[in-house]
């Protein structure tokens, strides 16, 4: 075990292959040593966009109480516990906390629900620099673009699209008029999200917008290649 | 969340129960939480992941296994389309191609579906000691082509 390297010793905890005494000791050298839980941290990065590739399911409504219950049950057996180790008497504490938890931990539910439903980022976006209202060949509004300087673009859909299953939406941009166009990303889930592109200038008025259908893992030659569902020039917001 | 669950678990009631258990738990470390900005959904991520990775290590499931619950999707159809699912200019699909099959393979199924070494050996029919390499093997070229 030992003439393993950390490094690998990590992946493994992180892909679920380590066994519960290795990954003891991975987290033991966590807490002492903070360039191993950056180490580890990294590691879950490197495969966390694989999370994302999970179909989107909604969670039950009942979700929340069943959690309360549980956390209920919990603070049931606790005060007893502490007090036969006969430290302090824990109860009124917990009876107080009783009261709050409700709706702290829907709190705490919807915000982190929020962040991993929508994206991180998506709660970091600033105000948008251009926007842009991206019809179909009905002249509908099928979806909505907003894009800031960092190059991070919010789209948000407005309807539900019918995308055949070995296709998947590709958002692209021009940023240079005379250009090619510029793939921002996939949206794989059929679903609103913020893109980022590293690299690309600040967008700016009258840039256009498009979203095609492309093969499953987006466009093969990097330009679209499948029909347009929408395309939109942007416009500057007036604050 | 429920989607990562379900495709581990395999069951719709044991992907909510994983759920709803993750949740106790979150509440419960809540206070461990380092608010850095960005982590949250890593954080989340890993305690759903692991409590998933307990109920597969620790199930009794088949002797209760009721086959109209079940997914029934392959192994493969369910790798394939995940991989699928990756844009073809994320970093960690791009150094996946570069993967042998087998060690490709070995490193998905144990992260999206939740197998160890040995199971993994099962299903793909081949020896252990073959699959400890290839995820040895496929690791090490990961992190190096990632790095």
């Amino acid at each position: 075990m030992t003439d393993r390297s950390l490094a690998e010793r990590i992946d493994e905890v992180v892909l679920g292959l380590a066994s519960e005494v290795e990954m003891a000791e991975i987290e033991a050298l966590c807490a002492i040593d903070p360039t191993v839980a950056a180490q580890l941290e990294r590691a879950r990065n490197r495969f966390a966009v694989l999370d994302d590739t999970a179909d989107r399911m909604p969670i039950p409504g009942d979700l929340w109480s069943r959690v309360e219950t549980l956390l209920d049950e919990e603070a049931v057996d606790e005060p007893a516990t502490l007090a036969s180790a006969d430290i302090v008497n824990f109860a009124p504490l917990h009876r107080t906390m009783k009261t709050w938890r409700a709706t702290a931990l829907s709190g705490i539910a919807a915000a982190l629900l929020l962040a991993a439903g929508l994206g991180w980022s998506l709660l970091n976006v600033a105000e948008p620099t251009v926007i842009a209202v991206l019809l179909d060949d009905r002249g509908q509004p099928m979806a909505l673009v907003e894009g800031n300087d960092n190059n991070k673009t919010l789209i948000t859909l407005l309807e539900n699209a019918r995308v055949p299953e070995d296709r998947v939406m590709q958002v692209w941009t021009k940023p240079d008029v005379d250009g090619s166009p510029v793939s921002l990303g996939l949206l794989a889930a059929q679903r609103s999200r913020t893109l980022s592109v590293e690299g690309l200038p600040p967008p700016r008025a009258d840039q256009l917008y498009e979203i095609t259908y492309e093969p499953l893992g987006g466009s093969p030659t990097n330009l679209p290649t499948g029909p347009i569902l929408g395309k939109g020039f942007a416009k500057t917001p007036v604050y | 969340m429920l989607g990562v669950a379900r495709r581990m678990l395999r069951r719709q009631d044991l992907a909510e129960d994983a759920v709803q258990e993750s949740f106790v738990l979150v509440w419960r470390k809540s206070h461990q939480f380092d608010h850095g900005q960005g982590q949250a959904k890593s954080w989340l991520y890993t305690i759903l992941r692991n409590k998933c990775l307990t109920l597969l290590r620790n199930r009794d499931r088949e002797i209760a296994l009721d086959p109209s619950e079940v997914e029934t999707a392959s192994d493969d159809a369910i790798l394939e389309l995940a991989y699928n699912r990756l844009e073809q200019t994320n970093d960690l699909r791009v150094c996946l191609e570069t993967l042998e099959p087998n060690r490709r393979m070995a490193i998905l199924s144990s992260y999206m579906l939740g197998y160890s070494h040995g199971e993994i050996a099962g299903r793909m029919g081949a020896p252990l000691g073959s699959v400890k390499a290839w995820v040895r093997r496929g690791l090490l070229t990961l992190r190096e082509c990632l790095s």
